[in-house]
């Protein structure tokens, strides 16, 4: 008889597909969710680099954020340079020759022997023999003694300062790091701020209800009416611009109203529910309803909104230091470096490039971040 | 609606209350004097400027003369620049943060209302990808970003505007399109999600059913609708315009409000900071109240929810 293998007994994998998968967590569920994303999970990914990049940074280079050498001001990642007896110089942007080595590390500065005005050239003496930096072109050119002129022969990466230094000769590469740590330390803050102030002011706000919500949340009606910014300004004129500590102390003031009125919205319609009835009756505290019930049930806002503020404070900070507000020199911030490169834009775009862009990609990781979470705390907002 | 109105006015009038509290603090805690700087004068001539000045009156007096003279929008003589009141600043100023704030709105609601339907319309398609894509670099990369790079391509490379100044209006370009990237992003998402929720709804689908062509139902049907959202936020949109103008006029150089406000900031100009200040929440809030009842009145369903 013929049973197409019907009655056969399926094998062990078969067996094992058959079987269910134990029920997903909540957490479980929102991980696979926001892992699902490709731009949410890039964003994590970015995060944690920039985290350990900022963290590591006093280990990459034994340098300091306030390093500085007026000998090397300026400096491209690449260095162009002319080759002599083979040796070979980089001319710097303030008219100087520096020496390079073949492995592309800037050495000693030659010392300048006449400058000829009419001609419009400095003399310098390499090995015995005289060799002339005429400015009357741009960009200027090394000549020889007899006037011909010795072309660009080889390019090096800038060991010395892997992505340059700025115009007053301090590293780019470690002020990036430093700079990145304090966006991050923002990040940090505001989270900080949002959790602890945000939850409890929104939990208390809505957990009372009646008049002392009300007057709760025309405080942060009449907080929030105002741009952010003004506030931030005026507490930072308020502690005499004492630098990073005046912006913590800006974001800690202001920067949870958001958080505030989402977690009362939360609050307020958590709190009719009948499993909040049904613990008041037996007899369960306030604190307790409040920890157990209606904050775990709104963690999702929570973290949403936790997140979602982050790029906006690391936006604020960058914009204050921009405008000659935040961290003070000679400590570095992404927006002081933007701002001290504007004045040097025309020759040496890349010093805004380099901090414009770690700006970016830190604003970047978190709002997909932010965006990946939402979408996996969010139901309806997934696609 | 009459209560509305009056509850809001009154919102209004104790945050801008609030404001002036606050900046009025502030000038008194910052340490020395308007006249503790420079020159050491004798005691009894200080004592003279003091009761001149009614430096010595009771904090709460004082405040009352600072109220009085606020009321009168008098802002008092700036610190900095000699023989300039706050007054005369603002009013150098604010034309041109004004003219850059309203080419900036109307060129985002030109541009991100259509692109928005657009990519509504497009839903699910590469034009919608593309959109959603823009929108998110212009939400996440910062105004002083795309002012430079701005700045730095069109203006020193190819030498198609002017590098700074607002002589002429082709000067607002760079710092226009500078300043909307983030509200431009915002108005697109927003114009974009409202619309695809109202398409969903049912008395879209009796359009449809209607027979009327899919142009009619979005542009006479759908918009409608669409829009109430997108008119909410253009009050703190507009709040936020100005806000970006402080880093946009540095970078062009241009002479409006914003930068006055940065560098009264940074020459500790005080008198001007309170001025500025006070000014920027009057303005502020002002835009948000009338944006507030402008959507009372365009849509009735909310009287109903208050």
């Amino acid at each position: 008889m013929e049973t197409n293998g019907l009655w056969d007994k399926i094998s062990p994998q078969l067996r094992q597909a058959e079987k269910l998968a134990g029920s997903a967590t909540y957490f479980g569920e929102m991980v696979y969710q926001f892992s699902r994303r490709k731009t949410a999970a890039a964003g994590l990914v970015a995060v944690i680099i920039l985290v350990l990049i900022s963290a590591l940074g006093p280990v990459i280079s034994d340098r300091q954020y306030d390093y500085q050498n007026l000998a090397h001001v300026n400096t491209p990642l690449m260095l162009d340079t002319v080759e002599i007896d083979g040796q070979y110089y980089y001319i710097t942007s303030n008219m100087k020759v520096t020496q390079v080595s073949p492995e592309g590390e800037l050495l000693n500065t030659l010392e300048r022997v006449g400058d000829d005005s009419v001609q419009k050239r400095f003399s310098f003496e390499i090995s015995g023999n005289v060799y002339y930096l005429n400015y009357k072109y741009n960009p200027p050119r090394l000549e020889s003694g007899d006037g011909t002129v010795l072309s660009k022969s080889r390019l090096f990466f800038n060991k010395t300062y892997p992505l340059g230094s700025d115009s007053l000769g301090r590293d780019i590469f470690i002020r990036l790091i430093y700079g990145m740590r304090i966006s991050l330390t923002v990040a940090f803050i505001a989270t900080l701020v949002n959790l602890l102030i945000g939850v409890l002011y929104g939990c208390a706000a809505g957990y009372a209800g009646g008049g002392a919500d009300m007057v709760m949340m025309r405080v942060v009606d009449m907080i929030s009416s105002i741009p952010l910014t003004l506030y931030v300004i005026l507490i930072m004129v308020l502690f005499n611009n004492g630098g990073f500590i005046s912006i913590v102390l800006a974001l800690g003031f202001v920067y949870w109203v958001d958080m505030a009125r989402v977690v009362r919205g939360q609050i307020l319609s958590l709190k009719q529910q009948d499993f909040i009835l049904a613990a008041k009756t037996m007899g369960s505290g306030s604190g307790y309803i409040l920890r157990r019930h209606l904050i775990a049930n709104a963690v999702g806002p929570i973290i949403v909104t936790a997140t979602m503020q982050i790029p906006a404070a690391i936006f604020t900070e960058a914009f204050m230091s921009f405008i000659g507000l935040g961290v003070t020199a000679p400590m570095a911030s992404l927006g002081t470096m933007c701002s001290d490169a504007l004045e040097g834009l025309r020759s040496a775009p890349y010093q805004l490039a380099i901090p414009a862009a770690a700006i970016c990609v830190i604003m970047f990781a978190f709002n997909f971040v932010g965006d990946g979470l939402r979408d996996a705390f969010d139901p309806h907002m997934r696609k | 609606m009459f209560f509305y109105i009056l509850k809001r006015l009154g919102l209004m009038a104790v945050t801008l209350f609030m404001v002036l509290l606050l900046t009025f603090l502030l000038m008194h805690a910052i340490p020395g004097g308007p006249y503790s700087a420079g020159k050491r004068l004798p005691p009894a001539v200080m004592e003279a400027i003091e009761a001149k000045y009614h430096l010595n009156d009771p904090l709460a007096a004082q405040f009352f003369d600072f109220l009085k003279r606020i009321v009168r929008l008098d802002f008092g003589p700036s610190f900095k620049y000699e023989g300039m009141s706050v007054n005369e600043l603002i009013a150098k100023g604010f034309p041109v943060s004004a003219t850059l704030g309203v080419f900036s709105m109307l060129f985002v609601l030109a541009v991100g209302i259509p692109l928005g339907v657009f990519a509504a319309v497009k839903k699910g398609k590469w034009q919608d990808a593309g959109v959603t894509f823009l929108t998110t670099l212009g939400v996440t990369i910062p105004s002083f970003v795309t002012a430079t790079v701005l700045l730095y391509f069109l203006a020193f490379k190819l030498g198609w505007f002017p590098i700074f100044g607002a002589d002429s209006l082709k000067g607002y370009i760079l710092p226009m399109l500078a300043l909307s990237g983030y509200s431009l992003a915002y108005i697109t998402r927003l114009t974009r999600s409202s619309l695809l929720d109202v398409l969903r709804s049912d008395y879209i689908r009796s359009a449809r059913v209607k027979g009327l062509s899919e142009g009619k139902v979005i542009a006479r049907h759908g918009m409608r609708n669409a829009l109430i959202p997108v008119v909410t936020v253009v009050g703190p949109l507009f709040a936020g315009l100005l806000m970006g103008s402080f880093v946009v006029e540095r970078i062009f150089a241009m002479p409006g409000m914003g930068r006055f406000f940065v560098q009264s900031i940074t020459n500790r100009d005080y008198t001007a900071i309170v001025g500025f200040t006070i000014f920027y929440a009057a303005v502020l809030v002002t835009l948000v109240f009338v944006v507030d009842i402008l959507y009372c009145v365009i849509d009735p369903r909310i009287k109903l929810e208050r």
